[in-house]
């Protein structure tokens, strides 16, 4: 009870409250603007936050993540192009209801749909993480290291264009963790007689040279593109009436959200793609879809902003991301001096609170912020890409350089951003490089651990009931991608 | 056929009709690079006989490029039981890249290089100039009240408000100290 006031009591100083609408504001911004992430959002802020309250940087980000995943369905439902993954589908329905007539109709259902979407997946978010914690306080290091084998596994089944290339993506990650020097023998691994890599490669640069500089490199041929916005004065909210009719849509999504958040790795994009896709199975006009019907956006905002919640779970409870965005949020926990995992909630309970409250009240900031400035979030879309990405280039350069006032920062940043890019275009997804990186000191200390308790057998880990389960789920997440074909080749 | 139909028609970026070409390059420089990853992780000292127990340093970095490799050797056969997901790789990899995007690069790496010199708030202004110009912006107004105010906007937040330090690189020689 203590931990619950305290925490809840963090948010109510005005500056952390600043710092949430902040988070918030920032999170539809980004949301809104076409090409702009709340991934980025995140890695560009992390190294500002450092001066700043630990708790109330932590609270920011999260109610961040929770408006992001909103906002990206504002230039979803008026150009048609999501701001974010997670609103890829919601733009099936949302722009042809804008194209039809009803922009601010649309944007008041995804509004209201995120709104109870997060709200579900925050009670379990609650209520799961204290338990889950609980459960992985009796992990050992081999428990451990299978859970994160399985997390990596996951990547396979990621959103992205190739599993092969997001586990080669995620092993990449996994390396770059390696470089500097190792803590259990003291020897420089991979710094190729460099001095400032004997300290690692740090995260923050990487981060944003791959979510920022490669979007920057990716928009740097699209400038001329002419771009049909749909304005929308103002956000029309749903009838009750409405709402009774979509009530078990919206359970229905939500519950699917919050589950798929939890799941290690999945997040919000396979969550609004699931949650489409359900939300048509189950209608009674299934034919409507794709033609501007409520249900098809109903569905997908429900689910995607369940599973922001629903990915804090097992980022906070076990130390494991939920999601690429919640990979982020994990490495500012870390930067922050915060151990993500079970002791997490039995060292510092009160962040976990404060997290809950950021995203309730970022949760209703969102719908307020829609409601009072839908005008101006339609009208910044015309923010000429010539300005807003040397824009950006400034962030990344100051963000990079500020975080341990190294020159050298900087030019990781810029070398992840152009390899980044690259990669891109070759099929790699950023989101496993993530993962891995932020992973790999797990993964290596958990395994050194275990082979060090069981005299280097490997064989012996499977001795343990919850290593063999972790593995089996392993095998079962690397050869879901390949299900499909399975199934169709037997029908 | 047309060079763009040529690159995306699956049968025509085959070689030998078994492994996809870009691919093979793909995995050739995963491979090398792992390799040479290999060579370096063996070059690393084994573990002092007093820390006991433990694992040399050299062993996970090992095991994970290996894996890297095994999978690496995988993509170039991706488009025979996956096509239409290498045929997706193939439409974004087909469109090459413009001049621009070459131009931003050249730009990127040249402002990287100078910003240490220069310090972080020359940079901030000549970045504010320079990008629009490059990019094409014809409107020079726009440009010079852009790169006087944002980078002016960024320091006061950053400077006054959250209390970041900025280096002052260039300005040091041009600004006297006072006594």
């Amino acid at each position: 009870m203590e931990a619950i006031l305290k925490g809840l009591g963090l948010l109510l100083e005005w500056q952390n409250i600043l710092l949430i609408f902040g988070g918030v504001f920032i999170g539809v911004l980004v949301g809104a603007l076409p090409g702009l992430s709340s991934p980025m959002a995140i890695a560009l802020l992390m190294p500002f936050t450092i001066s700043l309250d630990p708790v109330a940087s932590i609270a920011m980000m999260a109610a961040l993540y929770c408006a992001g995943t909103f906002g990206g369905s504002i230039t979803a439902i008026l150009i048609n192009a999501p701001g974010a993954p997670p609103a890829v589908a919601t733009a099936f329905d949302g722009y042809p209801m804008a194209r039809n007539g009803e922009p601010g109709r649309a944007l008041g259902l995804a509004a209201v749909a995120s709104v109870f979407g997060g709200i579900f997946s925050l009670i379990i978010f609650i209520a799961a993480t204290p338990l889950l914690a609980e459960i992985a306080l009796s992990f050992g290091p081999v428990e451990y290291f299978g859970l994160s084998i399985f997390a990596l596994s996951m990547l396979a089944s990621m959103s992205g264009k190739s599993s092969i290339r997001n586990l080669i993506a995620g092993c990449i990650g996994v390396l770059i963790s390696t470089v500097g020097v190792h803590l259990a023998t003291g020897v420089e691994r991979f710094d190729f007689g460099v001095s400032e890599l004997t300290e690692g490669i740090h995260f923050v640069p990487v981060l944003i040279g791959l979510f920022a500089m490669s979007e920057l490199l990716t928009q740097s041929s699209t400038l001329n593109d002419a771009v049909r916005v749909m304005s929308a004065k103002s956000l029309k909210l749903p009838t009750f009436a409405e709402l009774k009719k979509l009530k078990n849509l919206i359970l229905r999504s939500s519950g699917l959200g919050t589950f798929i958040g939890i799941l290690p790795a999945e997040g919000s994009t396979v969550a609004a793609m699931m949650g489409y896709n359900e939300a048509k199975r189950w209608s009674k006009t299934p034919e409507k879809f794709g033609t501007g019907h409520d249900e098809g956006i109903v569905g997908p905002e429900a689910a995607n902003n369940a599973a922001a919640g629903g990915a804090m779970v097992p980022t906070l409870a076990l130390g494991i991301p939920g999601s690429g965005t919640t990979a982020l949020i994990l490495a500012a926990l870390v930067m922050h001096g915060f151990r993500p995992g079970p002791y997490l909630i039995t060292e510092t309970p009160e962040l976990v609170y404060a997290i809950f409250g950021a995203m309730l009240i970022a949760n209703f900031a969102f719908l307020g912020i829609g409601l009072a400035g839908a005008r101006f979030f339609s009208l910044v879309t015309f923010i000429p890409k010539r300005f807003l990405w040397p824009s950006v280039f400034i962030f990344s350069l100051i963000g990079s350089y500020a975080y341990s006032s190294a020159f050298f920062d900087v030019w990781v940043m810029l070398i992840s951003g152009i390899v980044g890019f690259f990669m891109m275009r070759h099929g790699f997804s950023p989101a496993p490089l993530v993962m891995g990186l932020i992973l790999g000191p797990l993964v290596e200390e958990t395994f050194t651990q275990a082979m060090v308790i069981h005299d280097s057998s490997f064989f012996q880990f499977f001795e343990s009931g919850v290593f063999l389960v972790f593995m089996v789920l392993t095998v079962i997440s690397l050869s879901s991608p390949f299900w499909p074909k399975i199934f169709k080749k037997k029908k | 056929m047309s060079k763009q139909k040529q690159k995306l028609n699956p049968a025509t970026n085959l070689v030998a009709g078994l492994v996809h070409k870009i691919d093979l390059i793909v995995a050739s420089i995963l491979i090398i690079g792992g390799a040479y990853m290999y060579y370096e992780a063996t070059l690393f000292p084994a573990a002092p006989n007093i820390l006991g127990d433990t694992l040399n340093a050299d062993i996970f970095p090992k095991m994970l490029i290996v894996l890297m490799i095994i999978l690496a050797c995988i993509i170039p056969f991706e488009i025979r039981f996956m096509p239409e997901k290498i045929a997706k790789i193939d439409k974004d990899r087909s469109v090459s890249l413009e001049p621009i995007t070459w131009k931003t690069i050249v730009l990127l790496i040249t402002l990287v290089s100078v910003a240490e010199f220069l310090g972080p708030m020359v940079t901030m202004f000549v970045t504010a100039a320079c990008f629009p110009l490059v990019w094409g912006e014809k409107n020079y107004v726009r440009i010079a009240i852009y790169s006087v105010a944002f980078p002016l906007f960024v320091y006061f937040v950053f400077n006054k408000l959250l209390g970041l330090f900025f280096d002052p690189g260039v300005l040091q020689y041009l600004v006297k100290p006072t006594n």
